[in-house]
C-alpha cells in the first residue's frame, strides 16, 4: 500500500510539473518600483505593428539582469491575461490567437514587471498594434553557419508565420555522395508565392538545379557551351514557364582588418532566360566588360529588372580585382518583356545609385507595382556582408523614363526599418504588399536574421523579429537565416521526394 | 579457477589502459576536440530522437572526458572490459575463455581509427545488456512478450545495424570492425550454446580441475598475444606523433615542442609548422631555420585546407602572430570540415577568443553561453564572459591585450595564400611584434628574397 501510494505521489508530481510547465498565469507583483522606462525586451516588441496573424510575439528579459518576468496584456475589450516563466514570457498560440482577433486594427496593451533579486521593477507599458493585414502563411530560408568558404550541415527550412512549426524543405546530407566534396543548397525560389513552381539549387556533390513544374521535380542542368555557369539568382516569371537566372563566376576574398569579413565578387555575369517547358536557355545579356545580376520580374511580368556594374575608370581595368573591387559598384536597370515573343526592348536605366558613389543589388518590386525595394551599399554586389548596407526603397511613380538618382528621388523615409552600422540586406516583399521582409545582421552583427515591418501607402513601422516559440533560439541558435522568402502555401513535396531525383 | 578469470579480465583492462595512456593519449585529444557535449535538453534530444541515438549519446558523453587522456583511456578499459565480462557471461563455457576477448579486441582494433567513435562501442555494450535482460526472465511466453518488447527498444538505442547511425566520422565508410565485434558479441555464444547442445567436444568434461586451468589460461594466452600483435600492428603511431604536435600547439607547450624537435625532427607538414612556431616563439626561428625540416614557405604558413585537422595548427600560428581575422577563419573552415557535422569545443573557445579580440562582443558571448552549457569549459567561459565589453579589462590582458596591439594598421584582401606582404603590413603595423618579425625573416629567406631581408635588417639596425 505504502508503495503505491509513493507511486501515486510521484505520478501526480511529474503531471503538476508537466501541467505547470505548459502554461503559466503568474499574478502581477503586489508592490512594485516605476523602472521609468520601456522593459529591455529580448525581441524588442515595443511598440510594433504586427500581423493579425503572426505567431504569439514571446520575449524575455536580460538573464544576467532579471531573475523573473511577468507580462499583463490587455486587449481593447478589456480581457486581460498574464504571463510569465522565469524570464521568459511564452503565450498559448490559442489564447495568443484569440487576442488578435480581438485587437484587429487596434492594439494589445503589454505591461511587464522584471525581478532583480527580491524587488519587481514595473516598466512604461508599451502596445502591440494589431494590423488588419494578415502576413503570408509560410516562409523559408537556409540555415546555414555565417561561414568563409567551407560548411557543414545546411538546410532549406519552412516556418509557418502563424506558429512555430518549421520542417525541411531540403537538406544537403540526403544526397551528398562525397563528404570531402561537400554539398551546397541554395536560392531557393517560388513562382508568385506558391510552391508548385519553384526551384533550388545543389552544387558540387551531385550538382544541379532541382525544379519543380506543376508539383513534377526534376533536375535541371542549365550550363550551356555559351554561358560562363549554369543559373545562379533566379526569378520566376510570375505567370510564364519562364526563369531569368544571373550565371556567375563568383570568387571570395577575405579581409586582414576589417569587419565585413569577407568580401563575394564576380569575376563575370551575364543574364539568362531559362525556359521551363522546353529545357532551352537563351541569353538576356552578356556583356563581356560589365557585370549583369539579381533579375527580378514587375509583378505583371513585363519588365525584367537587374543590377549591372558601370565600367571602371580606364586606369583601373587591367588591375587585379581584389585591388579594384571597392570600387564596384552597380546600377538598377530594367527591360521590356514581350510574353509572346519571349523577346527584350532596349535596356533602361532606373537607378543611378553609382553617381552618388554607391552600388544597388536585390531588387524587388511590391505587388501592386508601386514600390521598388532595393540594398544599397558603398560597393559590390554582396550586401549582406557589407555593414553600411541599408534598404531603400522608392515610389515607381517617380521614375519616368529618366534615370533617377540620390538627388533627384524622395525615397520612403525606412529609419524605422534599418539599422545602424549593421547590414540589412535582401528586402522582400509579401504577397498582399503590406510587409517587407529583411535580412538584417543587426542582434551580433554575424548571423543573420528575419525581420518583418509593416508597410502601408509608403509609410513603414518599426520592425519586429521572426517570433519564435523559445524566444532564446534567437541567441542560442548559430546559424543564419539565408534568403527568406514568402510563400502563400507550403512546399508539399518532401525532402524524401525531391532526393529521389537524385537517383535518376 | 575464478580468480585466474579475473586476473585475465584486469590484465586485459590493464594493457587497454596502459596502450591508451601511454602510446594512444593524443588520439583521445583529437577525439575530445571534435565534438562539443553540451547539457542542454535541446542538444541530447537532437541525438537521440533518431535510431541509434542513445548509444552515438552515451558515446559523445564519455568522448568528453578524454580532454584527459588517462580518463579516457581508464572509460575504454573499462567498456572494453564490460564487453568482455558480458561476453562470458553469454558464453557459460568455461572451455571456450580465451574467446570471449574476441569483441572486446575488435572493438579495440576499432578504436584505433582516429574517427571510429565510441557510440559504437556503447551499441555493442547496449546490445549485450539487453540480451543478458532477456535471459534474466524466465523462459516461455514472459520471455517471448519481453524480446517482443526488447526488439524495438534496442532497434532505437543502438539504430540500425548497418546504415544510418552515428559509430564513424566519416559517414560513408562503414566501420566492418565494429560489425564483427558486434556480430561476434552475440553469434559466438550462439555457436557455443549450439555446440554445447549438439557437439561432441563437450564430452571431455571430466578433466581435472588443474588441466582445465591450464586449457583456460593457454586459451586466454594465445587469444591476448595474437590479438596484441594484430592491435599493435594496426596502431597509427606516426598520426600519434603528429597528433600530438597539434596537442602541444593547442596547448602553448612550447618548450615540450623544442625538446620533442630535437628529439627527432618533425618531417610532415603539421609537425613542421608547429616546430616554427616553438622556435619563432623562442626567437629562434631565423637562426635555426636549416636546422630542422622545412617545406617551403608552406612549412610556415601552410594554405588552409579544407579539412579539420591541418589548420588548426596553422590557426595556433595565426592567432599567436596577431592575424587575428586570418586565424578566425582558419577555425572556422576547421570546424565546419568536421564530417559528421559535429561542432569543436576547441573551435568554439577560439572563435569566442578571436571575436572577444576584434571587438565581437556579441558573437563572442554566444560561443561562451554554449562552452557553459559544457563540463569541461565552463569554468573557462565563467571566467571569459565578464570581459565582453571590457575595453580597458581586454587591454590589460596579457594576452587579448597584445594581439589587439598587434593588429593591422591597413585593411586589405587576402586569400588562401599567405604572402610576404601580409607579414610586411602585420610586422610594420606593430614593430614590437617579435614573432612577426622571425616569421617576416624566414619568408624572406625560404623564398631567398634576399634584397627585402637586408632592407629589413637595415630597418632593424636603424630603429636600434
Amino acid at each position: 500500500m505504502k508503495r503505491f501510494i509513493h507511486h501515486y505521489l510521484q505520478l501526480l508530481a511529474v503531471a503538476t510539473m508537466l501541467l505547470s510547465s505548459c502554461v503559466s498565469h503568474p499574478d502581477v507583483p503586489s508592490s512594485s518600483k516605476e523602472a521609468k522606462c520601456l522593459p529591455a525586451i529580448f525581441p524588442d516588441y515595443c511598440n510594433v505593428t504586427v500581423p493579425c496573424n503572426i505567431a504569439p510575439l514571446n520575449f524575455m528579459l536580460p538573464t544576467d539582469q532579471y531573475e523573473a518576468c511577468i507580462a499583463r496584456l490587455t486587449t481593447p475589450d478589456g480581457q486581460q491575461q498574464t504571463y510569465g516563466n522565469g524570464v521568459k514570457v511564452q503565450i498559448p498560440e490559442e489564447e495568443w490567437h484569440a487576442m488578435l482577433d480581438a485587437s484587429k486594427g487596434k492594439s494589445i496593451k503589454v505591461e511587464v514587471w522584471g525581478r532583480q533579486k527580491d524587488d519587481w521593477l514595473s516598466f512604461i507599458p508599451f502596445e502591440i498594434h494589431v494590423a488588419k493585414e494578415p502576413i503570408d502563411e509560410y516562409l523559408s530560408y537556409r540555415l546555414i553557419e555565417p561561414s568563409y568558404v567551407a560548411w557543414t550541415f545546411m538546410e532549406i527550412a519552412q516556418r509557418n508565420l502563424t506558429t512555430f512549426e518549421e520542417t525541411q524543405i531540403f537538406n544537403n546530407e540526403i544526397t551528398m555522395n562525397d563528404r570531402t566534396k561537400g554539398q551546397c543548397i541554395n536560392c531557393h525560389s517560388y513562382q508568385n508565392y506558391k510552391t508548385d513552381n519553384m526551384l533550388f539549387h545543389v552544387r558540387l556533390s551531385n550538382a544541379g538545379t532541382v525544379i519543380v513544374n506543376d508539383g513534377k521535380v526534376s533536375r535541371v542542368n542549365m550550363k550551356r557551351d555559351y554561358t560562363i555557369s549554369g543559373g545562379v539568382y533566379p526569378a520566376w516569371h510570375p505567370t510564364a514557364k519562364l526563369i531569368a537566372f544571373s550565371t556567375n563566376k563568383t570568387r571570395q576574398a577575405f579581409h586582414t582588418q576589417n569587419p565585413n569579413k569577407i568580401e563575394v565578387y564576380d569575376l563575370a555575369s551575364d543574364l539568362i532566360l531559362y525556359d521551363v517547358t522546353t529545357d532551352s536557355v537563351s541569353i538576356v545579356s552578356n556583356d563581356s566588360t560589365l557585370l549583369e545580376v539579381y533579375p527580378t520580374w514587375s509583378p505583371d511580368g513585363k519588365y525584367l529588372y537587374y543590377c549591372k556594374s558601370v565600367p571602371l575608370p580606364e586606369e583601373m581595368r587591367d588591375k587585379d580585382i581584389r585591388t579594384t573591387y571597392p570600387k564596384i559598384q552597380y546600377n538598377l536597370y530594367r527591360r521590356s518583356f514581350d510574353m509572346t515573343t519571349h523577346n527584350f526592348g532596349d535596356e533602361e536605366l532606373v537607378y543611378d545609385a553609382a553617381s552618388s558613389d554607391k552600388s544597388v543589388s536585390l531588387p524587388r518590386i511590391s505587388p501592386d507595382g508601386r514600390y521598388l525595394l532595393f540594398a544599397l551599399g558603398q560597393y559590390g554586389c554582396f550586401h549582406s556582408r557589407h555593414h553600411d548596407a541599408d534598404i531603400v526603397c522608392i515610389p515607381m511613380e517617380q521614375y519616368t523614363g529618366t534615370a533617377l538618382t540620390a538627388e533627384t528621388v524622395s525615397p520612403v523615409d525606412l529609419s524605422l526599418l534599418n539599422s545602424k552600422d549593421y547590414s540589412d540586406s535582401y528586402p522582400t516583399w509579401s504577397s498582399n504588399g503590406h510587409w517587407i521582409m529583411i535580412a538584417s545582421r543587426r542582434d551580433d552583427d554575424n548571423y543573420s536574421r528575419v525581420y518583418f515591418a509593416y508597410f502601408n501607402n509608403g509609410r513603414v513601422e518599426k520592425t519586429f523579429l521572426l517570433p519564435q516559440e523559445d524566444p532564446e533560439l534567437h541567441i542560442s541558435l548559430l546559424k543564419s537565416y539565408n534568403r527568406p522568402e514568402f510563400m502563400i502555401e507550403p512546399v508539399k513535396i518532401s525532402v524524401d521526394e525531391f532526393s529521389k531525383v537524385f537517383d535518376r | 579457477m575464478k580468480h585466474l578469470r579475473s586476473i585475465c579480465t584486469l590484465l586485459f583492462g590493464v594493457a587497454v589502459l596502459l596502450f591508451y595512456g601511454l602510446a594512444y593519449p593524443h588520439h583521445l585529444h583529437y577525439q575530445e576536440q571534435y565534438q562539443l557535449f553540451l547539457f542542454d535538453s535541446t542538444y541530447v534530444w537532437e541525438i537521440v530522437r533518431v535510431p541509434g541515438g542513445l548509444a552515438d549519446l552515451l558515446g559523445r558523453f564519455c568522448t568528453q572526458f578524454f580532454l584527459y587522456a588517462w580518463v579516457g583511456a581508464f572509460i575504454i578499459a573499462c567498456l572494453l572490459t564490460l564487453v568482455q565480462l558480458l561476453t562470458l557471461r553469454l558464453f557459460n563455457v568455461q572451455w571456450f575463455y580465451g574467446l570471449s576477448f574476441v569483441p572486446s579486441f575488435l572493438l579495440w582494433l576499432f578504436l584505433l581509427d582516429e574517427n571510429a567513435l565510441l557510440g559504437g562501442v556503447w551499441a555493442v555494450l547496449l546490445t549485450q545488456f539487453a540480451i543478458c535482460g532477456c535471459l534474466l526472465v524466465p523462459k516461455g511466453w514472459t520471455r517471448h512478450i519481453v524480446i517482443l518488447i526488447t526488439i524495438p527498444v534496442l532497434y532505437w538505442m543502438v539504430g540500425p545495424s548497418w546504415t544510418g547511425s552515428h559509430y564513424h566520422r566519416y559517414p560513408t565508410v562503414t566501420p566492418y570492425l565494429l560489425y564483427a565485434a558486434w556480430l561476434s558479441a552475440v553469434i559466438l555464444p550462439l555457436l557455443v550454446h549450439f555446440f554445447k547442445v549438439h557437439g561432441s567436444w563437450f564430452k571431455v568434461q571430466g578433466l581435472s580441475g588443474q588441466r582445465q586451468q591450464i586449457i583456460h589460461f593457454s586459451l586466454f594466452t594465445f587469444t591476448f598475444v595474437i590479438m596484441m600483435m594484430i592491435v599493435w600492428k594496426n596502431a597509427n603511431l606516426k598520426a600519434e606523433k603528429v597528433m600530438q604536435y597539434d596537442f602541444m600547439a593547442r596547448y602553448q607547450q612550447w618548450n615540450r615542442i623544442l625538446e620533442t624537435i630535437n628529439t627527432e625532427k618533425p618531417n610532415n607538414q603539421i609537425g613542421v609548422t608547429v616546430q616554427n612556431l616553438a622556435l619563432a616563439i623562442h626567437g629562434q626561428l631565423v637562426n635555426h631555420l636549416s636546422d630542422y625540416n622545412q617545406n617551403g614557405i608552406a612549412g610556415l604558413l601552410p594554405d588552409v585546407e579544407r579539412d579539420a585537422t591541418s589548420p588548426l595548427p596553422t590557426a595556433e600560428a595565426f592567432y599567436q602572430l596577431g592575424m587575428i581575422y586570418v586565424a578566425q577563419r582558419t577555425v572556422f573552415e576547421a570546424q565546419e570540415a568536421i564530417l559528421d557535422f559535429q561542432k569543436s569545443a576547441r573551435c568554439y573557445k577560439r572563435l569566442a577568443q578571436t571575436n572577444l579580440i576584434l571587438g565581437n562582443y556579441e558573437v563572442a558571448r554566444k560561443y561562451l553561453l554554449a562552452l557553459q552549457k559544457t563540463l569541461f569549459y565552463r569554468d573557462w567561459a565563467d571566467e571569459t564572459l565578464p570581459l565582453l565589453g571590457h575595453e580597458d579589462a581586454i587591454a590589460k590582458h596579457p594576452e587579448y591585450g597584445r594581439l589587439r596591439r598587434y593588429a593591422y594598421n591597413d585593411n586589405f584582401y587576402f586569400s588562401d595564400h599567405v604572402t610576404s606582404e601580409m607579414l610586411e603590413s602585420l610586422y610594420f603595423s606593430n614593430t614590437d611584434n617579435r614573432l612577426a618579425l622571425e616569421y617576416l625573416m624566414a619568408y624572406y629567406v625560404l623564398t631567398g628574397n634576399r634584397d627585402s631581408y637586408a632592407k629589413l635588417l637595415h630597418h632593424i639596425s636603424a630603429k636600434q
